[in-house]
């Protein structure tokens, strides 16, 4: 296996993992185990429906001081402004947050508010923070992010329309609460596109520039829960054994990708998100293989561990011919987790796809895909193909 | 060839110099815009007693101020970049990638990491042109 005779790396993972059906009930013993004695609850009103936050409240008794449930799909900074304030003014010492990505990102920002005071817009950068910050306690609804073990977040910049990234190693989550019934009403197309965020997550931190040996075994573990337990969770959401699985590999997945890093999978689904609202597991399962395709040379090697991982390398196959089988799995995986195949069936336009293209170039994901992206040609190309 | 002291008036004046005849920088750098300040922490035993601040201003392709500065000019960089010693010498020895030094936390950013992306050929074109410099650094004087 190629690694550079002189690989430099750092590898940031200090999120306890607290697994098992039920163990949501454990925030509040997790919650002392911290010091904390008042907690804000974090969610949006989809999760609060859904009826996944009253047994985190009830658990949490006295200890929960409120719960902020004003969370819009696309988190911004207004919004962590304000639910920081309500925060403050309850006097909180610590966040649990009861979601997906968009809250876990909620979360985030509120904890730096707490401890740093001031609007979120102060923060925009890069491991700027000096101490570390609020504790923060996520109990993910959904398997695939893999927020809650990384220190980024992204929130929208209302005012400029653009995604703040704010990347800080003091920031992330202390624990995280895995607990499968949260996920099990999850419908069939949310679970599908969700885990194929998690699946893309594995893949891009395989192919990635800066992959690194132990976010290669995190990657590969989570393609293989994926490609066992998904399918199961698709066509029986109660099955809680294989949602627990899902849910471990979109954690390691996000181990993976937190130190690793993303491609042009996820700079063309952010992309096409900003522009075509194209939620972002859903983007980024339509385009996985359509990119896989055209990194296929700077990234067979990658590619053949994700063949292995599948259970599609066979025996005397080449690096590329692995590669190539890897792509065609990838295919029929969405096929059978019935995931949408093509941007025109979720509504993007022809004229989306050239401004997303320009978009693409100036995502930070770029930056670590294995086959140097020149010019907004090569991205309408792939977007092309994948329409 | 000149040497010049690290982080000095005459090193950034030759550096700015460096970058200001490079035809191939005010290609690769025609939409830059922006200053980028630079913060080396203090220490006193690699001969940094205090902190050191930079201002460098970058316009379309042009060079504008390059200068050791105080703390509030180096803060009012549309990019204020800091670090210790050790990285930054690492960066400009290209020993450490700017980018990857900055997601591990070796050196700090305030602004926007995409634009910085974007233009990520004129940042890495900057610091070629400032490694091609003799450069004397305090701690190996
Ligand atoms: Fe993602």
């Amino acid at each position: 296996m190629g690694y550079d005779r002189d690989l430099s790396f750092v590898y940031f993972g200090p999120t306890k993992i607290v697994f098992g059906a039920g163990t949501s009930r454990d925030v509040d013993i997790e919650m002392a185990g911290l010091g904390c004695r008042k907690a804000l609850v974090v969610t949006d009103p989809g999760v609060m429906k859904a009826g996944l936050v009253e047994g985190v409240r009830e658990a949490l008794g006295e200890r929960c001081a409120g719960v902020w449930s004003d969370v819009p799909q696309d988190t911004g900074i207004g919004v962590v402004n304000s639910a920081a304030a309500f925060a403050r003014e309850k006097g909180v010492d610590c966040v649990v947050s009861v979601g997906g990505g968009s809250v876990i990102d909620t979360g985030k920002g509120i904890c730096i508010l707490l401890m740093e005071g001031g609007g979120l817009e102060n923060f925009e950068g890069i491991q700027l923070l000096t101490r570390p910050q609020t504790p923060h306690i996520v109990i993910p609804t959904t398997a695939g992010t893999g927020s809650e073990v990384t220190c980024m977040a992204v929130i929208l910049d209302e005012r400029k329309g653009q995604k703040m990234l704010i990347v800080e190693y003091f920031n992330a989550p202390r624990i995280a609460i895995l607990d499968p019934k949260m996920t099990e009403r999850l419908p069939p197309l949310l679970t599908a596109s969700t885990g194929m965020d998690a699946m893309t997550h594995a893949v891009e931190a395989l192919q990635s520039l800066s992959r690194e040996p132990i976010a290669d075994g995190l990657a590969m573990q989570a393609i293989r829960l994926l490609h066992r337990d998904l399918p199961v969770c698709t066509e029986n959401g109660a099955d809680l054994a294989a949602r627990g699985q899902t849910q471990l590999a979109a954690t390691m997945a996000g181990w993976a990708f937190g130190n690793a890093m993303v491609g042009l999978v996820h700079a063309m689904a952010h992309s096409i998100g900003a522009i075509a609202r194209v939620p972002h597991g859903i983007a980024n399962g339509i385009l996985l293989p359509h990119v896989m395709a055209f990194n296929r040379d700077d990234a067979a090697e990658g590619y053949a561990m994700v063949a292995e991982a599948l259970g599609v390398r066979e025996k005397g196959m080449d690096e590329r011919e692995a590669a190539e089988a890897a792509i065609t799995a990838i295919r029929s995986f969405l096929e059978r987790i019935g995931h949408p195949l093509r941007l025109s069936e979720v509504g993007v336009t022809d004229e989306d796809i050239a401004k997303s293209a320009a978009l693409s170039l100036s995502d930070g994901a770029i930056v670590n895909n294995p086959r140097p992206v020149l010019d907004e040609e090569e991205v309408i190309a792939v977007y092309r193909a994948a329409f | 060839m000149a040497k010049y002291n690290a982080m000095t008036q005459e090193w950034l004046d030759a550096w700015k110099q460096k970058i200001a005849t490079s035809k191939e920088y005010k290609e690769i750098a025609k939409n830059w815009e922006g200053s980028v300040s630079i913060i080396v922490n203090p220490d006193p035993e690699k001969g940094i007693p205090e902190p050191i601040y930079v201002f460098t201003d970058y316009w379309h392709g042009d060079v504008l101020d390059f200068l050791i500065c105080d703390k509030a000019k180096a803060e009012s960089a549309r990019f204020v970049m800091s670090g210790d010693y050790t990285r930054w010498k690492q960066v400009a020895k290209k020993e450490v990638d700017s980018t990857k030094a900055l997601m591990q936390g070796k050196l700090k950013l305030k602004g926007d990491l995409t634009y910085v992306v974007r233009n990520i050929k004129t940042v890495n074109k900057v610091i070629d042109l400032l490694c091609e410099i003799e450069t004397i650094w305090p701690d190996e004087a």
